[in-house]
Order: structure tokens, then C-alpha cells, then sequence
């Protein structure tokens, strides 16, 4: 069944040089002298999930804790350091919302290079063109240079060309603080008929509501470690709690 | 050979980067295309300037022989410079689609590639003009042009991924090329170099490996005669030799820079 994702013991390491090597002086002049003096920062360790097909799992934790590194590495991003990933089908991430938009281009270009960029020929997208542009409300706007939109037409250009590329897992990644009310409620409606159809999504966000409501599953993510996994309730509940008190160290695997 | 299987399946996004490219250069541009042609030809007329009139080497219809070998170099030179800084200018989608990283610089070459086809149309009306018209051997381009695109790629791959790690190949690869460039034979036939009274200078530099596919290009343009077996071998290995090595350096670094952006 494709759309199943594993994790096993995934850690990713970070080098945080003191000194960064990135002249060629520098790399010459490092091989005599402190060559290795970098830091290690565990963005994400021991990391072990099984997230099946039609899963709809939330992503939750404060801010630097690893959620970003997580999807990164789900979608290929990001090579682990350590441990193994298994990922069966397509990744769609919601690359933050049109990072793949070219400014010089236009709307209808930019669908091309974006579908092309999660590996769709022209061909498709040609076919799902039309159903784009009147998702995202566009109109003749389509064939402005994106440069010329403002910031709600951007996003509602790249989450309809993400949602309608037909990924096997969807990752969604804090995409519904853009655009108006009504268009926000028009995602969520999307997200939701995208569930009912049995695809898995990722959904990363600090709106409690939306995840309470979206997910059957939520892990919650402290400083690099997955600390609960299970019914959104109680993991929303332990999110706040982590907020709100200092960690008892022996449960959290802090980064060093 | 995975990775290989993987670019292929994003053949069309190459096609889309080179197309975002042509768009986004020739816009707004008075001359558009025209400065991709007049490029090559101003070129010709200051070193035909140079090195015909005032230094007197000895060529005839030197323009032609010039062109003929200007035009892959050119290739050759704009592929590397170009592609150097891609990966660093493409780190927002590194950084956030997982696609095979190779298919920045290869776009790049490709684009270059496009240009160097359109300036074999002025080429050919110039060779008209000064009575080398095209012939049979001309056919011998094609070959050629793929050689001089492989070479290109290679270089293209190895130094895109070097400028991640070091900053400053860039001035290093301008150096570099200026350097190639007059030890390669496009300004003064490949004889001048087999005549040099120093066989270990000699040695060196005929194992410049784009002289034997940039002979590829004058032989049939220039001389009207396809290229000898010993060059279209030399070529071909090479071509071969360094888009081998180009590839293997860029798999090999290829999750490592990400961490270097």
C-alpha cells in the first residue's frame, strides 16, 4: 500500500562550525590548525515512527524543535545521520508556500515548473490547469508575473497547485496563517476532502483547533525527540504542558 | 546509475529551467536573442583585429577558424562560469524539494547549449560569405556538439558542487579559464603547438583535454574535412572521461551541500 511511511531510530546531526570553512584560504590554513572545531546539534534523534496509509497525523512543538527537520527528511530532503526511513509513494510538500515561484515568470509558468519540480510533466499539469486556476481564484491573473501578486495570491496559487498534484503524502506545513478567512476556510474544507479520499498527510501546525480537528494522530516534538504519539487530546495537553513547565530532563534527550 | 534513472524522470523539469532561463534573459532585452549572436561575432572581429592583422599569425580566412573554434569554447567556458554559482542561487528549492541536485548545472549547460546552436546560423552565413561554404563533413558538428556539451557537463557538475564548499572558485574558475583558454588552440592552429621546441611543454599541452574536441569542431567547420579517427577517439575519451568524473565528484557531495548553503 503506498502512502506508508517508517522512521527507525532517525537522528539528524547538524555541524555547527565556530569558525566556518568556506574560503579556500581558510581550507588551506584549516589543515594546520583547528580543523574540527565544530559543534554538534542534534536537530532530531532517536526518531521512531510508523505512519500508515491514510493516516492523518499532526506535527506539534515549540519552535526549533525538530518538525521542520522531520518533514525534511520525509520528503528527502535532508539525508539522516543516522537511522533508516522508508517512504512509499510521492511527497508533496507544501514547499512553504511557493518557495519554487520564480518572480519573472508567470502564474501559468510557474504551475509547470512547480509540478515539475515534484516531478509531473507538462502534459498533467496542462490537465489540471483549469481546476488551478479556479481554485486559487487567479483569473486572468494567471498570466501576470508572479512578482506582480500580492502575498494571498501567492498563496493561494501554491497551496492549490500543491493539493491538486495528487501526492500519496501530503505535507502541510504552516500554510494556513496566508490568505483571507474565507479562503482559509476553503483550504480547510480541501485538507478535509483530501483525508475523506484516504491520502496521508502530514499537517505541522501551532493552531490547536486545526490539529485537534484534522488529525487522528498527533506526535508532539521536543527539542529533537518525539515525546508522545498518540490521540490529538492528550497530546495537545502535554504540547501545553511542555510550554508551560521546565522539562524534567530524564524524559527529554536535550541536544548537546 | 540510480541517479542516472532519476534525472531522467526529471527530464522536463531541465526543460523548464532552461526555458525560465531563455525567458528571463531575453526579456526587456532591446536586442534579445541578437546579443547571444553578436557576442561570438564582436569577439571575431577584435581578435581577427588582433591576432590577423596586427600579429600576423598566418591563418587564412582566419575569422572562420577563429568561429569554428571560439564557438565551443565558448560553450565550454560560459558552462562552467555559469553554473558555478546554481546550486547557491537554487538553495531555496534544495533546501525544499527533494529533486537530483545535478539538474541545476545540467539545466545551465543546456541553455548554453541552445545558444550555441543559434550561433551556428550567423556562423554558417559568415563561412558562405568567405567562401567556405558548408559540405558533407559538416555533418561531423553533431558528434561534436554532443562531445562539447558531455565535457561541459562534467566541468559544469565538478565546479558547481566545488563553489558550495569554497566561496571564492569563482575567482578562481575566471583565472582558470582565461589560462585555458590561450593554451587551448582557438586563437593559432594546433600545429603552433606541435612546433614548439620543448617536447614537455608540448606534452602538457596537448593533454588539454578540450583540444581534441574543440578539433572537432574546426576540422569539418574550417578545413572542410571530417576529423581524423585519432581526434574523434581522443575526443570521445575525453568527453567520457571527464563527465565520469564530474558526475562521481557531484553524487559524491551531493546531501553534503545543503549543509553548506
Amino acid at each position: 500500500m503506498s502512502g506508508t511511511l517508517s522512521f527507525t531510530d532517525v537522528g539528524l546531526c547538524f555541524r555547527m562550525y565556530q569558525e566556518r570553512v568556506d574560503t579556500l584560504k581558510e581550507a588551506v590554513l584549516g589543515r594546520f590548525r583547528h580543523r574540527h572545531a565544530y559543534q554538534e546539534f542534534w536537530a532530531l534523534r532517536h526518531a521512531t515512527l510508523e505512519v500508515r496509509a491514510g493516516e492523518s497525523v499532526g506535527l506539534i512543538g515549540h519552535n526549533g524543535s525538530g518538525k521542520s527537520t522531520l518533514l525534511k527528511v520525509a520528503a528527502g530532503v535532508l539525508k539522516p545521520t543516522e537511522g533508516k526511513v522508508r517512504v512509499d509513494g510521492r511527497v508533496s510538500p507544501m514547499i512553504e508556500l511557493a518557495a519554487g515561484f520564480d518572480p519573472d515568470l508567470t502564474g501559468r509558468d510557474n504551475v509547470f515548473l512547480n509540478g515539475a519540480l515534484m516531478g509531473h510533466s507538462r502534459k498533467e499539469m496542462a490537465g489540471k490547469m483549469d481546476r488551478i486556476i479556479e481554485f486559487s481564484e487567479l483569473g486572468e491573473f494567471i498570466d501576470q508575473p508572479v512578482k506582480n501578486y500580492s502575498s494571498g495570491m501567492y498563496a493561494r496559487l501554491g497551496f492549490a497547485i500543491a493539493v491538486d498534484v495528487d501526492p500519496e503524502i501530503l505535507i502541510i506545513d504552516e500554510v494556513l496563517a496566508v490568505g483571507d478567512e474565507r479562503f482559509q476556510a476553503k483550504c480547510m474544507e480541501r485538507i478535509r476532502s483530501i483525508r475523506k479520499s484516504g491520502r496521508t498527510i502530514f499537517y505541522v501546525s501551532h493552531a490547536m483547533g486545526a490539529v485537534a480537528e484534522l488529525c487522528d494522530r498527533v506526535i508532539v516534538l521536543h527539542h529533537g525527540a518525539l515525546v508522545f504519539d498518540g490521540q490529538p487530546a492528550p497530546a495537545i495537553e502535554r504540547y501545553r504542558e511542555l510550554q508551560g513547565f521546565r522539562p524534567e530532563s530524564s524524559q527529554v534527550r536535550t541536544a548537546t | 546509475m540510480k541517479a542516472i534513472a532519476q534525472l531522467w524522470r526529471f527530464r522536463e523539469l531541465i526543460a523548464l529551467l532552461v526555458q525560465r532561463d531563455l525567458k528571463v534573459r531575453y526579456k526587456r532585452s532591446i536586442f534579445g536573442m541578437g546579443w547571444t549572436l553578436l557576442n561570438p561575432l564582436l569577439l571575431m572581429i577584435v581578435y581577427t583585429l588582433v591576432f590577423s592583422t596586427i600579429m600576423k599569425v598566418g591563418v587564412p580566412k582566419f575569422p572562420i577558424f577563429l568561429l569554428s573554434g571560439l564557438l565551443p569554447w565558448t560553450l565550454i567556458s560560459v558552462s562552467i562560469s555559469g553554473s558555478a554559482h546554481c546550486l547557491l542561487n537554487n538553495q531555496g528549492l534544495i533546501r525544499k524539494v527533494a529533486v537530483p541536485q545535478m539538474v541545476y548545472p545540467l539545466a545551465v549547460v543546456a541553455s548554453k547549449l541552445v545558444d550555441l546552436v543559434l550561433s551556428l546560423v550567423p556562423f554558417t552565413l559568415l563561412a558562405i560569405a568567405l567562401g567556405r561554404p558548408p559540405n558533407a563533413s559538416w555533418l561531423f558538428v553533431l558528434p561534436a556538439i554532443v562531445l562539447a556539451t558531455l565535457i561541459s557537463a562534467g566541468l559544469s557538475l565538478f565546479f558547481s558542487s566545488l563553489t558550495v564548499f569554497y566561496r571564492d572558485m569563482r575567482h578562481l574558475i575566471d583565472i582558470l579559464i582565461q589560462v585555458w583558454f590561450y593554451v587551448t588552440p582557438v586563437l593559432y592552429p594546433l600545429e603552433f603547438l606541435q612546433k614548439l621546441p620543448y617536447p614537455w611543454l608540448r606534452y602538457i599541452l596537448l593533454a588539454n583535454p578540450a583540444t581534441a574536441v574543440i578539433r572537432c569542431f574546426q576540422r569539418p567547420l574550417y578545413e572542410g574535412q571530417a576529423p581524423s579517427a585519432l581526434h574523434l577517439g581522443a575526443a570521445v575519451l575525453c568527453a567520457s572521461l571527464v563527465l565520469v568524473l564530474g558526475i562521481a565528484f557531484f553524487l559524491r557531495h551531493e546531501d553534503e551541500h545543503i549543509y553548506s548553503f
